[in-house]
């Protein structure tokens, strides 16, 4: 029963951390979307850069998800 | 010695006498060519020549853009925005000042240092994988938060152009707000400074009454207040010049 328990608690401990990270990755989408989004509208000398930066972000929500599945 | 065609207008009577007399060109055999013409596309200068004076004048005010991360850009070669018509120059582009931003970026290093003090609390059940996910997290959290100010401060740009003055605020990541009124629509500019910092440091708020549907345009916390003002002054002066002149003829 325990056991049972214990097993519960850690596959609901994972599927919250799953679920954090994938809501954490659609707001990675967001950022990158948003940035074009902004660089269309105003453009400037940087505006590569924080598109860059934007994916980068995005790569590191990807890790984020990968990281949980390995880790936890 | 052979003359220039130049003096040959001047003194057309004079001879022209030349060397040494070239032999005929032997006739070269036409080839038939596909003549493709090319459209060859027109660069606009930044600035046209009889807005030199006003280009020197604004130099004048503001001096030259020294970095491209200045709070205010003068003539910006790079820079263009989406609702820009043809013709229309950018003469000023303003983003807040600086010292705006030091709140974001002191909060976003007290919370890269977090993680590092983290480990001197003890918290039952946090072991060496959940410990290092939850790091990530963290550090990832910190760059969004300094990500995000950051473009929320690059692209809240006030522009005046030679024909209008535009304010776009992006307030969070899913809100933009575009305002803009034509320079011979603008009634009233007035600047605040309030407060140490922007006392000491020179910045404020510029307010522009204007007579279009937007009845308020408002430069948050942009340097040199007092300057452009005074740019925005000249620039509705010259404007309702050019209207007088334009209803004379």
């Amino acid at each position: 029963m325990i056991e049972n328990l214990s097993f519960y608690f850690y596959l609901f401990k994972k599927i919250s951390l799953l679920l954090g990270a994938g809501v954490y990755l659609v707001f990675a989408l967001i950022v990158v979307k948003q940035t074009f989004t902004m660089s269309k509208n105003i453009n400037d000398k940087f505006n590569y850069i924080l598109i860059a930066f934007s994916y980068i972000h995005l790569a590191f929500s990807f890790l984020l998800i990968l990281l949980t599945l390995i880790l936890v | 010695m052979p003359r220039s065609k130049d003096l040959d207008t001047i003194a057309p009577d004079d001879l022209i006498v030349v060397d040494s007399v070239p032999e005929p060109k032997k006739p070269t055999p036409v080839k038939k060519t596909v003549v493709v013409k090319k459209t060859v596309p027109v660069i606009e200068e930044p600035v046209v020549a009889s807005d030199n004076i006003l280009a020197q004048k604004i130099y004048d005010i503001f001096g030259h853009t020294k970095s491209p991360f200045s709070a205010a850009l003068v003539f910006p070669k790079v820079f263009s925005f989406a609702e820009q018509n043809d013709g229309e120059v950018v003469l000023l582009a303003l983003r807040s000042h600086w010292f705006t931003n030091t709140s974001w970026i002191l909060m976003a290093i007290f919370m890269f240092t977090v993680p590092s003090l983290v480990p001197l609390i003890p918290i039952p059940g946090l072991d060496g994988g959940l410990r290092i996910l939850l790091s990530f997290t963290w550090y990832l959290i910190t760059f969004a938060y300094s990500f995000e100010k950051f473009i929320s401060w690059y692209f809240d740009v006030s522009i005046v152009t030679n024909r209008r003055v535009v304010d776009i605020d992006f307030n969070n990541l899913l809100d933009k707000k575009f305002s803009e009124a034509e320079l011979s629509k603008i009634q009233d500019i007035s600047s605040r400074v309030s407060g140490v910092s922007q006392t000491f440091l020179n910045y404020g708020t510029v307010l522009i009454q204007t007579a279009a549907e937007q009845n308020v345009i408002v430069f948050e916390k942009v340097p040199f207040p007092g300057k452009i003002t005074k740019l925005l002054q000249d620039l509705r002066f010259s404007e309702s010049e050019k209207d007088k002149d334009g209803g004379q003829e």
